[in-house]
Protein backbone atom coordinates (compact mmCIF):
# COMPACT_ATOMS: atom_id res chain seq x y z
CA UNK A 1 0.00 0.00 0.00
CA UNK A 2 1.17 3.60 -0.97
CA UNK A 3 0.16 6.96 -0.15
CA UNK A 4 -1.60 9.42 -1.92
CA UNK A 5 -1.00 13.04 -1.02
CA UNK A 6 -3.34 15.48 -1.85
CA UNK A 7 -2.58 19.55 -1.82
CA UNK A 8 -5.34 21.64 -0.72
CA UNK A 9 -4.97 25.25 -1.89
CA UNK A 10 -6.85 27.82 -0.08
CA UNK A 11 -8.06 31.27 -1.68
CA UNK A 12 -10.06 33.72 0.11
CA UNK A 13 -10.64 31.97 3.24
CA UNK A 14 -11.85 28.78 0.98
CA UNK A 15 -10.90 25.90 -0.28
CA UNK A 16 -10.50 26.12 -3.71
CA UNK A 17 -13.11 23.76 -5.51
CA UNK A 18 -10.19 22.65 -8.18
CA UNK A 19 -8.20 21.33 -5.00
CA UNK A 20 -11.67 18.94 -4.01
CA UNK A 21 -11.77 17.36 -7.59
CA UNK A 22 -8.30 15.89 -6.97
CA UNK A 23 -8.93 14.86 -3.48
CA UNK A 24 -11.80 13.30 -5.13
CA UNK A 25 -9.72 11.85 -7.80
CA UNK A 26 -7.51 10.42 -5.96
CA UNK A 27 -9.85 9.01 -3.22
CA UNK A 28 -11.12 7.34 -6.19
CA UNK A 29 -7.71 6.18 -7.20
CA UNK A 30 -6.83 4.67 -3.74
CA UNK A 31 -10.31 2.82 -3.06
CA UNK A 32 -9.48 1.11 -6.47
CA UNK A 33 -5.91 0.25 -5.70
CA UNK A 34 -5.83 -0.20 -1.92
CA UNK A 35 -3.68 2.90 -1.39
CA UNK A 36 -4.76 6.07 1.52
CA UNK A 37 -5.18 8.81 0.49
CA UNK A 38 -3.63 11.88 2.91
CA UNK A 39 -4.09 15.87 2.29
CA UNK A 40 -1.99 18.58 3.61
CA UNK A 41 -3.09 22.20 4.12
CA UNK A 42 -0.80 25.07 4.42
CA UNK A 43 -2.09 28.25 5.57
CA UNK A 44 -2.37 31.44 8.14
CA UNK A 45 -5.56 29.53 9.56
CA UNK A 46 -5.12 26.06 7.99
CA UNK A 47 -6.56 24.21 11.16
CA UNK A 48 -10.08 25.73 10.27
CA UNK A 49 -10.23 23.68 6.87
CA UNK A 50 -9.75 20.36 8.37
CA UNK A 51 -13.49 19.86 8.75
CA UNK A 52 -13.79 20.78 4.86
CA UNK A 53 -11.12 18.53 3.83
CA UNK A 54 -12.97 15.79 5.62
CA UNK A 55 -15.86 15.40 3.23
CA UNK A 56 -13.93 14.16 0.70
CA UNK A 57 -11.98 10.99 1.99
CA UNK A 58 -8.79 12.14 3.26
CA UNK A 59 -7.45 9.80 6.08
CA UNK A 60 -4.73 11.77 7.75
CA UNK A 61 -4.67 15.28 6.75
CA UNK A 62 -1.27 17.39 7.27
CA UNK A 63 -1.83 21.03 9.12
CA UNK A 64 0.93 23.82 8.55
CA UNK A 65 -0.38 26.78 10.29
CA UNK A 66 1.59 29.96 10.73
CA UNK A 67 0.86 33.60 9.84
CA UNK A 68 3.98 33.88 7.01
CA UNK A 69 1.43 32.14 4.87
CA UNK A 70 -1.07 34.77 4.45
CA UNK A 71 -0.25 35.50 1.14
CA UNK A 72 1.76 33.18 -1.31
CA UNK A 73 5.07 33.04 -1.31
CA UNK A 74 7.84 30.61 -2.72
CA UNK A 75 10.15 30.09 -0.50
CA UNK A 76 8.06 28.95 2.87
CA UNK A 77 5.41 27.34 1.05
CA UNK A 78 8.62 24.83 -0.32
CA UNK A 79 9.94 24.40 2.80
CA UNK A 80 6.34 23.47 4.48
CA UNK A 81 5.56 20.80 1.96
CA UNK A 82 9.62 19.50 1.80
CA UNK A 83 8.62 19.09 5.19
CA UNK A 84 5.10 17.34 5.03
CA UNK A 85 6.77 15.28 1.96
CA UNK A 86 9.24 13.97 4.74
CA UNK A 87 6.71 12.85 7.60
CA UNK A 88 4.20 11.53 4.61
CA UNK A 89 6.82 9.96 2.15
CA UNK A 90 4.26 9.95 -0.56
CA UNK A 91 4.44 7.57 -4.36
CA UNK A 92 2.26 10.49 -5.45
CA UNK A 93 1.67 14.16 -4.56
CA UNK A 94 -1.45 15.76 -6.63
CA UNK A 95 -2.19 19.32 -6.90
CA UNK A 96 -4.67 21.43 -8.34
CA UNK A 97 -2.94 23.94 -11.05
CA UNK A 98 -3.45 26.75 -9.60
CA UNK A 99 -0.50 29.82 -10.31
CA UNK A 100 0.30 29.02 -6.98
CA UNK A 101 1.20 25.23 -7.74
CA UNK A 102 3.05 26.70 -10.70
CA UNK A 103 5.16 28.56 -9.11
CA UNK A 104 6.69 25.76 -7.06
CA UNK A 105 6.03 22.45 -8.63
CA UNK A 106 9.79 22.21 -9.85
CA UNK A 107 11.57 23.44 -7.44
CA UNK A 108 9.59 20.77 -4.93
CA UNK A 109 10.25 18.00 -7.83
CA UNK A 110 14.29 19.64 -8.16
CA UNK A 111 14.26 19.28 -3.89
CA UNK A 112 12.67 16.02 -3.17
CA UNK A 113 14.17 14.30 -6.51
CA UNK A 114 10.97 13.31 -7.74
CA UNK A 115 9.19 12.69 -11.17
CA UNK A 116 7.14 15.39 -11.90
CA UNK A 117 3.76 16.00 -14.95
CA UNK A 118 2.25 19.26 -14.26
CA UNK A 119 -0.98 20.36 -15.62
CA UNK A 120 -2.21 17.25 -16.59
CA UNK A 121 -6.21 16.59 -17.62
CA UNK A 122 -6.49 13.07 -16.35
CA UNK A 123 -4.05 10.90 -14.80
CA UNK A 124 -4.34 6.91 -13.31
CA UNK A 125 -1.73 4.76 -11.51
CA UNK A 126 0.62 2.58 -13.07
CA UNK A 127 3.53 0.18 -11.62
CA UNK A 128 5.95 2.61 -10.39
CA UNK A 129 4.49 6.08 -11.31
CA UNK A 130 1.73 7.48 -13.45
CA UNK A 131 0.19 7.76 -16.60
CA UNK A 132 -1.84 10.84 -17.96
CA UNK A 133 -3.40 13.28 -20.46
CA UNK A 134 -1.46 16.52 -20.77
CA UNK A 135 -2.55 18.87 -24.12
CA UNK A 136 0.28 20.45 -25.89
CA UNK A 137 1.07 22.51 -28.58
CA UNK A 138 -1.50 25.21 -27.47
CA UNK A 139 -3.76 22.56 -26.41
CA UNK A 140 -4.69 21.63 -30.61
CA UNK A 141 -3.29 18.17 -29.10
CA UNK A 142 -3.20 15.28 -26.15
CA UNK A 143 -0.36 13.55 -25.02
CA UNK A 144 -0.29 10.39 -23.25
CA UNK A 145 2.95 10.48 -21.12
CA UNK A 146 4.23 8.43 -17.90
CA UNK A 147 5.83 9.63 -14.72
CA UNK A 148 8.22 7.14 -13.21
CA UNK A 149 9.67 7.13 -9.29
CA UNK A 150 9.73 6.61 -5.91
CA UNK A 151 8.06 9.70 -5.80
CA UNK A 152 6.10 11.53 -8.58
CA UNK A 153 4.41 15.02 -8.61
CA UNK A 154 1.74 15.90 -10.63
CA UNK A 155 -1.05 18.92 -10.82
CA UNK A 156 -4.48 18.83 -12.17
CA UNK A 157 -6.39 21.43 -14.75
CA UNK A 158 -9.18 22.27 -13.00
CA UNK A 159 -12.22 20.67 -14.14
CA UNK A 160 -10.86 17.70 -15.02
CA UNK A 161 -12.92 15.62 -12.27
CA UNK A 162 -16.09 16.18 -10.12
CA UNK A 163 -16.25 16.36 -6.89
CA UNK A 164 -17.42 13.21 -4.76
CA UNK A 165 -18.46 13.61 -1.16
CA UNK A 166 -16.98 10.89 0.97
CA UNK A 167 -16.94 11.70 4.65
CA UNK A 168 -13.99 10.18 6.75
CA UNK A 169 -12.48 10.86 9.84
CA UNK A 170 -9.29 12.03 9.79
CA UNK A 171 -6.44 11.55 11.13
CA UNK A 172 -4.68 15.31 11.98
CA UNK A 173 -1.00 15.57 12.34
CA UNK A 174 0.12 19.77 13.26
CA UNK A 175 3.22 20.12 11.24
CA UNK A 176 6.09 22.67 13.22
CA UNK A 177 7.09 25.38 11.10
CA UNK A 178 8.99 28.27 11.53
CA UNK A 179 10.73 30.49 9.39
CA UNK A 180 13.17 33.28 9.83
CA UNK A 181 13.03 36.48 8.14
CA UNK A 182 16.29 35.76 6.39
CA UNK A 183 15.94 32.68 5.65
CA UNK A 184 13.05 34.11 3.35
CA UNK A 185 15.22 35.35 0.95
CA UNK A 186 12.49 37.40 -1.06
CA UNK A 187 9.98 40.10 -0.11
CA UNK A 188 6.47 40.40 -1.07
CA UNK A 189 6.30 44.21 -1.55
CA UNK A 190 2.47 44.45 -2.41
CA UNK A 191 0.07 42.97 -4.19
CA UNK A 192 -2.16 44.71 -6.48
CA UNK A 193 -5.29 42.61 -6.33
CA UNK A 194 -7.82 42.64 -9.39
CA UNK A 195 -10.10 44.92 -8.28
CA UNK A 196 -13.26 44.19 -5.91
CA UNK A 197 -14.77 40.90 -5.09
CA UNK A 198 -14.20 39.74 -8.68
CA UNK A 199 -15.18 35.94 -8.70
CA UNK A 200 -11.96 33.58 -8.83
CA UNK A 201 -12.16 32.16 -12.76
CA UNK A 202 -10.99 28.66 -12.00
CA UNK A 203 -14.09 28.09 -9.43
CA UNK A 204 -16.71 29.95 -11.49
CA UNK A 205 -19.58 28.00 -12.53
CA UNK A 206 -20.16 30.30 -15.60
CA UNK A 207 -17.64 32.88 -17.31
CA UNK A 208 -18.83 35.62 -19.62
CA UNK A 209 -15.65 36.59 -21.51
CA UNK A 210 -14.88 39.79 -23.36
CA UNK A 211 -12.84 39.90 -26.37
CA UNK A 212 -12.03 43.12 -29.14
CA UNK A 213 -15.86 43.21 -30.08
CA UNK A 214 -16.11 44.72 -26.77
CA UNK A 215 -15.13 48.38 -27.82
CA UNK A 216 -15.98 50.72 -24.99
CA UNK A 217 -17.41 51.07 -21.68
CA UNK A 218 -20.84 50.52 -22.67
CA UNK A 219 -19.97 47.48 -23.67
CA UNK A 220 -18.44 46.84 -20.72
CA UNK A 221 -21.06 47.79 -18.99
CA UNK A 222 -22.98 45.07 -20.90
CA UNK A 223 -20.45 42.62 -19.84
CA UNK A 224 -20.66 43.46 -16.51
CA UNK A 225 -24.47 42.98 -16.17
CA UNK A 226 -24.61 39.91 -18.17
CA UNK A 227 -22.45 38.16 -16.03
CA UNK A 228 -24.21 39.59 -13.10
CA UNK A 229 -27.26 38.33 -14.13
CA UNK A 230 -25.73 34.86 -14.14
CA UNK A 231 -23.94 35.35 -10.79
CA UNK A 232 -20.45 35.05 -13.33
CA UNK A 233 -17.07 35.72 -13.31
CA UNK A 234 -15.80 37.87 -16.07
CA UNK A 235 -12.55 36.74 -18.03
CA UNK A 236 -11.00 38.78 -21.14
CA UNK A 237 -9.13 37.75 -24.32
CA UNK A 238 -5.46 38.79 -24.48
CA UNK A 239 -6.50 41.56 -26.72
CA UNK A 240 -8.41 43.59 -23.81
CA UNK A 241 -5.91 42.54 -20.95
CA UNK A 242 -2.91 44.00 -22.93
CA UNK A 243 -4.87 47.12 -23.80
CA UNK A 244 -5.21 47.90 -20.40
CA UNK A 245 -9.40 47.13 -20.33
CA UNK A 246 -9.47 43.98 -17.85
CA UNK A 247 -7.04 43.37 -15.38
CA UNK A 248 -3.80 40.97 -16.42
CA UNK A 249 -5.35 37.68 -13.78
CA UNK A 250 -8.65 37.67 -15.91
CA UNK A 251 -6.76 36.75 -18.78
CA UNK A 252 -8.15 33.46 -20.78
CA UNK A 253 -5.43 31.38 -22.61
CA UNK A 254 -2.59 29.31 -23.35
CA UNK A 255 -0.51 32.54 -21.23
CA UNK A 256 -3.48 33.03 -18.73
CA UNK A 257 -5.93 31.21 -17.09
CA UNK A 258 -6.86 27.54 -18.11
CA UNK A 259 -10.64 27.16 -17.39
CA UNK A 260 -13.67 24.58 -18.14
CA UNK A 261 -16.84 26.33 -16.20
CA UNK A 262 -20.18 24.54 -16.80
CA UNK A 263 -21.56 28.05 -19.49
CA UNK A 264 -18.60 29.74 -20.91
CA UNK A 265 -19.95 32.94 -23.08
CA UNK A 266 -17.76 34.35 -25.52
CA UNK A 267 -18.67 37.82 -26.55
CA UNK A 268 -16.43 39.76 -29.13
CA UNK A 269 -13.92 36.64 -29.41
CA UNK A 270 -13.01 35.62 -32.70
CA UNK A 271 -11.65 32.80 -31.45
CA UNK A 272 -7.68 32.76 -31.75
CA UNK A 273 -5.98 29.54 -30.48
CA UNK A 274 -4.44 30.49 -28.10
CA UNK A 275 -7.55 31.80 -26.33
CA UNK A 276 -9.39 28.16 -27.13
CA UNK A 277 -6.32 26.74 -25.13
CA UNK A 278 -7.76 28.31 -22.27
CA UNK A 279 -11.53 27.16 -22.74
CA UNK A 280 -12.24 24.89 -24.81
CA UNK A 281 -13.02 22.36 -22.08
CA UNK A 282 -15.99 24.39 -21.13
CA UNK A 283 -19.48 22.40 -20.81
CA UNK A 284 -21.29 24.85 -22.69
CA UNK A 285 -19.92 26.98 -25.26
CA UNK A 286 -21.74 30.38 -26.70
CA UNK A 287 -20.58 32.82 -28.88
CA UNK A 288 -21.52 36.16 -29.90
CA UNK A 289 -19.84 37.69 -33.01
CA UNK A 290 -20.81 39.51 -35.68
CA UNK A 291 -18.11 37.93 -38.33
CA UNK A 292 -20.29 34.49 -39.51
CA UNK A 293 -16.80 32.91 -40.18
CA UNK A 294 -15.20 33.66 -36.29
CA UNK A 295 -13.41 30.97 -35.91
CA UNK A 296 -14.97 30.51 -32.23
CA UNK A 297 -18.49 29.68 -33.52
CA UNK A 298 -16.52 26.15 -34.91
CA UNK A 299 -16.49 24.95 -31.26
CA UNK A 300 -19.53 26.61 -29.98
CA UNK A 301 -22.88 25.36 -28.62
CA UNK A 302 -24.80 27.93 -29.30
CA UNK A 303 -23.39 30.90 -31.63
CA UNK A 304 -25.15 34.18 -32.30
CA UNK A 305 -24.26 35.89 -35.34
CA UNK A 306 -24.79 39.77 -34.70
CA UNK A 307 -23.25 42.92 -33.09
CA UNK A 308 -22.94 42.51 -29.42
CA UNK A 309 -24.27 45.55 -28.74
CA UNK A 310 -27.48 44.51 -30.24
CA UNK A 311 -27.46 41.21 -29.01
CA UNK A 312 -26.57 41.63 -25.35
CA UNK A 313 -29.67 43.71 -24.26
CA UNK A 314 -32.46 41.45 -25.30
CA UNK A 315 -30.16 38.43 -23.99
CA UNK A 316 -29.48 40.18 -20.48
CA UNK A 317 -33.48 40.77 -20.59
CA UNK A 318 -34.76 37.43 -21.09
CA UNK A 319 -32.30 35.94 -18.93
CA UNK A 320 -33.64 37.93 -16.08
CA UNK A 321 -37.04 36.56 -17.43
CA UNK A 322 -35.76 33.45 -17.14
CA UNK A 323 -34.21 33.68 -13.25
CA UNK A 324 -37.08 35.14 -11.87
CA UNK B 1 23.25 43.45 -14.29
CA UNK B 2 24.38 40.68 -15.59
CA UNK B 3 21.44 38.50 -17.31
CA UNK B 4 22.12 35.30 -18.39
CA UNK B 5 18.88 34.50 -20.58
CA UNK B 6 18.23 30.99 -21.19
CA UNK B 7 16.31 29.91 -24.07
CA UNK B 8 15.08 26.95 -26.54
CA UNK B 9 14.14 26.46 -29.98
CA UNK B 10 10.96 24.80 -30.36
CA UNK B 11 8.65 23.88 -32.67
CA UNK B 12 6.09 26.65 -34.36
CA UNK B 13 2.96 25.62 -32.61
CA UNK B 14 0.52 28.00 -35.40
CA UNK B 15 2.12 25.15 -38.04
CA UNK B 16 -0.39 22.34 -38.98
CA UNK B 17 -0.25 18.86 -37.30
CA UNK B 18 -1.24 15.76 -37.88
CA UNK B 19 -1.27 12.42 -36.02
CA UNK B 20 -0.10 9.04 -37.41
CA UNK B 21 -0.05 6.23 -35.77
CA UNK B 22 0.56 7.68 -32.23
CA UNK B 23 3.33 10.27 -34.25
CA UNK B 24 2.89 13.75 -34.24
CA UNK B 25 3.81 15.14 -38.00
CA UNK B 26 4.27 18.86 -38.60
CA UNK B 27 3.80 19.86 -42.10
CA UNK B 28 6.95 22.13 -41.61
CA UNK B 29 9.61 21.22 -39.65
CA UNK B 30 10.09 25.46 -38.63
CA UNK B 31 11.51 25.70 -35.39
CA UNK B 32 11.34 29.18 -33.72
CA UNK B 33 12.59 30.80 -30.65
CA UNK B 34 9.99 30.24 -27.95
CA UNK B 35 8.17 33.29 -27.56
CA UNK B 36 8.56 33.26 -23.72
CA UNK B 37 12.12 33.42 -24.00
CA UNK B 38 11.71 35.98 -26.96
CA UNK B 39 9.99 38.08 -23.82
CA UNK B 40 12.60 36.84 -21.53
CA UNK B 41 15.46 38.09 -23.67
CA UNK B 42 13.48 41.60 -24.63
CA UNK B 43 13.60 42.70 -20.91
CA UNK B 44 17.49 41.55 -20.31
CA UNK B 45 17.51 44.07 -23.16
CA UNK B 46 15.59 47.01 -21.82
CA UNK B 47 17.23 46.21 -18.16
CA UNK B 48 20.23 46.61 -19.98
CA UNK B 49 19.71 50.07 -21.92
CA UNK B 50 18.62 51.47 -18.61
CA UNK B 51 21.13 49.81 -15.75
CA UNK B 52 23.60 48.57 -17.95
CA UNK B 53 25.16 45.43 -18.07
CA UNK B 54 25.84 42.36 -20.27
CA UNK B 55 23.06 39.94 -21.87
CA UNK B 56 24.02 36.38 -22.70
CA UNK B 57 21.80 33.75 -23.94
CA UNK B 58 22.58 30.16 -23.42
CA UNK B 59 20.72 27.86 -25.03
CA UNK B 60 20.79 23.33 -25.42
CA UNK B 61 20.11 21.92 -28.53
CA UNK B 62 21.49 20.23 -31.60
CA UNK B 63 23.30 22.12 -34.59
CA UNK B 64 20.16 23.41 -35.50
CA UNK B 65 19.50 25.34 -32.78
CA UNK B 66 22.19 28.16 -33.47
CA UNK B 67 19.29 29.69 -35.76
CA UNK B 68 17.73 30.33 -32.29
CA UNK B 69 20.32 31.44 -31.18
CA UNK B 70 21.21 34.12 -33.60
CA UNK B 71 17.78 35.50 -33.42
CA UNK B 72 18.46 36.39 -29.84
CA UNK B 73 21.95 37.93 -31.01
CA UNK B 74 19.99 39.64 -33.36
CA UNK B 75 17.54 41.44 -31.26
CA UNK B 76 20.57 42.83 -29.48
CA UNK B 77 22.05 39.94 -26.96
CA UNK B 78 25.81 40.32 -26.73
CA UNK B 79 27.15 37.05 -26.80
CA UNK B 80 26.13 33.40 -26.56
CA UNK B 81 26.60 29.92 -25.52
CA UNK B 82 25.55 27.04 -27.02
CA UNK B 83 25.19 24.08 -25.09
CA UNK B 84 25.16 21.58 -27.68
CA UNK B 85 23.90 17.57 -27.73
CA UNK B 86 23.23 15.57 -30.84
CA UNK B 87 19.05 16.14 -30.97
CA UNK B 88 18.08 12.69 -30.95
CA UNK B 89 18.30 12.80 -27.10
CA UNK B 90 14.82 12.40 -25.08
CA UNK B 91 15.15 14.92 -22.40
CA UNK B 92 13.05 16.41 -20.38
CA UNK B 93 12.35 19.74 -17.80
CA UNK B 94 14.79 17.69 -15.30
CA UNK B 95 17.55 16.62 -17.53
CA UNK B 96 17.72 20.26 -19.45
CA UNK B 97 17.59 22.20 -15.56
CA UNK B 98 20.25 19.66 -14.69
CA UNK B 99 22.39 20.58 -17.42
CA UNK B 100 21.56 24.28 -16.78
CA UNK B 101 22.14 24.11 -12.81
CA UNK B 102 25.64 22.40 -13.88
CA UNK B 103 26.71 25.11 -16.72
CA UNK B 104 25.73 28.01 -13.99
CA UNK B 105 27.29 26.56 -11.50
CA UNK B 106 30.91 28.41 -11.42
CA UNK B 107 29.08 31.34 -13.16
CA UNK B 108 29.04 35.07 -11.99
CA UNK B 109 25.77 37.14 -12.60
CA UNK B 110 22.87 39.06 -11.32
CA UNK B 111 20.09 37.44 -12.57
CA UNK B 112 19.11 33.88 -14.76
CA UNK B 113 16.14 34.72 -16.64
CA UNK B 114 13.79 32.13 -18.71
CA UNK B 115 10.54 31.94 -20.64
CA UNK B 116 7.64 30.56 -18.02
CA UNK B 117 7.26 27.26 -20.20
CA UNK B 118 8.05 26.25 -23.60
CA UNK B 119 5.19 27.07 -26.18
CA UNK B 120 5.06 23.07 -27.17
CA UNK B 121 4.88 21.71 -23.61
CA UNK B 122 3.54 24.36 -21.76
CA UNK B 123 5.42 22.81 -18.71
CA UNK B 124 6.49 25.33 -16.77
CA UNK B 125 9.05 23.29 -14.83
CA UNK B 126 12.22 23.91 -15.61
CA UNK B 127 13.01 27.98 -14.37
CA UNK B 128 11.76 26.76 -10.81
CA UNK B 129 13.55 23.25 -10.71
CA UNK B 130 17.20 25.66 -11.95
CA UNK B 131 16.62 27.85 -8.90
CA UNK B 132 16.53 25.40 -6.72
CA UNK B 133 19.28 23.34 -7.74
CA UNK B 134 21.25 26.44 -8.19
CA UNK B 135 19.91 27.75 -4.47
CA UNK B 136 18.89 31.16 -6.04
CA UNK B 137 15.76 32.61 -4.84
CA UNK B 138 13.30 33.36 -7.47
CA UNK B 139 9.82 34.41 -9.28
CA UNK B 140 7.61 33.08 -12.18
CA UNK B 141 5.11 34.11 -14.51
CA UNK B 142 6.89 37.67 -14.24
CA UNK B 143 5.29 40.39 -15.92
CA UNK B 144 7.31 43.14 -15.36
CA UNK B 145 11.20 43.89 -14.10
CA UNK B 146 12.91 46.71 -12.46
CA UNK B 147 15.85 47.22 -10.66
CA UNK B 148 16.67 48.68 -7.35
CA UNK B 149 19.78 48.77 -5.20
CA UNK B 150 21.59 46.16 -6.99
CA UNK B 151 17.76 44.19 -5.89
CA UNK B 152 15.61 43.28 -8.56
CA UNK B 153 11.98 44.00 -7.93
CA UNK B 154 9.76 41.63 -9.41
CA UNK B 155 6.22 41.95 -10.84
CA UNK B 156 4.34 38.65 -10.83
CA UNK B 157 0.86 37.49 -12.12
CA UNK B 158 -0.17 35.58 -9.22
CA UNK B 159 -3.69 33.55 -8.89
CA UNK B 160 -6.05 36.52 -7.71
CA UNK B 161 -3.49 39.60 -8.84
CA UNK B 162 -0.21 40.83 -8.85
CA UNK B 163 2.50 40.04 -6.66
CA UNK B 164 5.39 42.73 -5.91
CA UNK B 165 8.33 40.79 -5.08
CA UNK B 166 11.84 42.15 -4.21
CA UNK B 167 14.87 39.61 -4.61
CA UNK B 168 18.75 40.01 -3.90
CA UNK B 169 20.66 38.93 -6.72
CA UNK B 170 21.67 36.75 -7.65
CA UNK B 171 18.16 35.25 -8.52
CA UNK B 172 16.33 33.72 -11.41
CA UNK B 173 13.47 34.67 -12.84
CA UNK B 174 10.70 32.70 -15.48
CA UNK B 175 8.99 35.61 -17.55
CA UNK B 176 5.68 36.04 -19.09
CA UNK B 177 5.04 36.78 -23.06
CA UNK B 178 2.35 39.44 -21.41
CA UNK B 179 5.16 41.55 -19.79
CA UNK B 180 6.40 43.09 -23.36
CA UNK B 181 6.59 42.94 -27.07
CA UNK B 182 9.69 41.20 -28.10
CA UNK B 183 11.65 43.31 -30.78
CA UNK B 184 11.79 41.91 -34.68
CA UNK B 185 16.00 42.36 -34.98
CA UNK B 186 16.58 44.52 -37.98
CA UNK B 187 18.48 44.24 -40.36
CA UNK B 188 21.69 45.88 -38.54
CA UNK B 189 20.59 43.94 -35.78
CA UNK B 190 21.01 40.60 -37.62
CA UNK B 191 24.72 42.23 -39.79
CA UNK B 192 25.48 42.60 -36.05
CA UNK B 193 24.86 39.15 -34.60
CA UNK B 194 27.34 37.33 -37.47
CA UNK B 195 29.97 38.93 -35.55
CA UNK B 196 29.19 37.87 -31.96
CA UNK B 197 30.50 35.73 -30.04
CA UNK B 198 28.61 31.92 -29.83
CA UNK B 199 30.91 30.07 -27.84
CA UNK B 200 30.08 25.73 -28.35
CA UNK B 201 29.71 24.06 -25.66
CA UNK B 202 29.67 19.98 -26.08
CA UNK B 203 27.30 18.62 -23.54
CA UNK B 204 29.63 15.71 -22.66
CA UNK B 205 32.27 18.18 -21.66
CA UNK B 206 30.14 19.46 -18.39
CA UNK B 207 30.42 16.15 -17.31
CA UNK B 208 26.99 14.64 -15.95
CA UNK B 209 26.13 11.67 -15.50
CA UNK B 210 23.81 9.22 -17.76
CA UNK B 211 21.75 9.54 -14.34
CA UNK B 212 22.02 12.83 -14.05
CA UNK B 213 20.60 13.40 -17.79
CA UNK B 214 17.95 10.57 -17.87
CA UNK B 215 14.37 12.03 -18.15
CA UNK B 216 12.18 10.57 -15.54
CA UNK B 217 8.86 11.18 -17.83
CA UNK B 218 8.46 10.02 -21.66
CA UNK B 219 5.49 10.70 -24.05
CA UNK B 220 4.10 7.63 -24.68
CA UNK B 221 2.20 8.84 -27.64
CA UNK B 222 -0.28 12.09 -29.14
CA UNK B 223 -3.90 11.57 -29.98
CA UNK B 224 -6.50 13.84 -31.26
CA UNK B 225 -8.37 15.88 -28.63
CA UNK B 226 -11.92 15.01 -28.37
CA UNK B 227 -13.48 17.11 -30.93
CA UNK B 228 -15.99 19.72 -30.40
CA UNK B 229 -18.98 19.54 -32.87
CA UNK B 230 -19.89 23.12 -33.94
CA UNK B 231 -23.51 23.18 -32.42
CA UNK B 232 -26.45 25.40 -33.38
CA UNK B 233 -25.80 29.09 -35.25
CA UNK B 234 -28.40 31.51 -35.42
CA UNK B 235 -28.54 33.99 -37.85
CA UNK B 236 -30.93 37.00 -38.15
CA UNK B 237 -32.56 39.90 -36.15
CA UNK B 238 -30.86 40.23 -33.04
CA UNK B 239 -33.38 40.54 -30.44
CA UNK B 240 -35.40 37.43 -32.01
CA UNK B 241 -32.16 35.39 -32.03
CA UNK B 242 -30.45 36.56 -28.80
CA UNK B 243 -34.32 35.71 -26.63
CA UNK B 244 -34.15 32.31 -28.46
CA UNK B 245 -30.64 31.29 -27.37
CA UNK B 246 -31.63 32.48 -24.14
CA UNK B 247 -34.75 30.34 -23.80
CA UNK B 248 -32.20 27.35 -25.05
CA UNK B 249 -29.72 27.76 -22.39
CA UNK B 250 -32.24 27.36 -19.99
CA UNK B 251 -34.63 24.51 -21.45
CA UNK B 252 -32.36 22.72 -23.65
CA UNK B 253 -28.78 23.18 -22.13
CA UNK B 254 -29.71 23.71 -18.53
CA UNK B 255 -27.48 25.71 -17.30
CA UNK B 256 -29.35 29.07 -16.24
Amino acid sequence: MSTILTHIAIADGKIKRSSLEVLSHCKQLAEQGGHSVEAVVVDADASSFVEGIQQYGASKIYVVEDPIFKNHMNTPLLKALAKVMDSANPSIFAFASTEGTKDILGALAANQNAAVLPDVSSFELIDGGIKAKRPVMAAKIISSTEAKGDTVLVSVRSGSYDLAENETSAEVVQIDFSMNESDLQMTLKEIISASGDTIDLNEAESIVAAGRGVKDEEGQKLISELAEVLNAGIGASRALTESGVYDPSLQIGQTGKVVSPQLYIAVGISGAIQHVAGMANSKVIVAINKDPDAPIFEISDYGIVGDLYKVLPPFIEELKKIKS
Amino acid sequence: MKFYVCIKMVPDVNAPLQIKDGQLIQDSDRQILNAYDASAVEEALVMKEKHGGEVEVVSIGSSKASETIRKALAMGADKATHILTSGDESYDSGSYARILAKFFEDKEYDVLSLGKQSQDTDAGLTGSMVAELLNLPYATNAVGLEAEDGKLIVKRQGDTGQEMIELPTPCAVTCSNDMNEPRIPNLKGIMASKRKPMEQVELSSLGLSDDELAATTSVLGYEEKPEREAGKKFEGEAEEIAREVAQLLDTEANVI
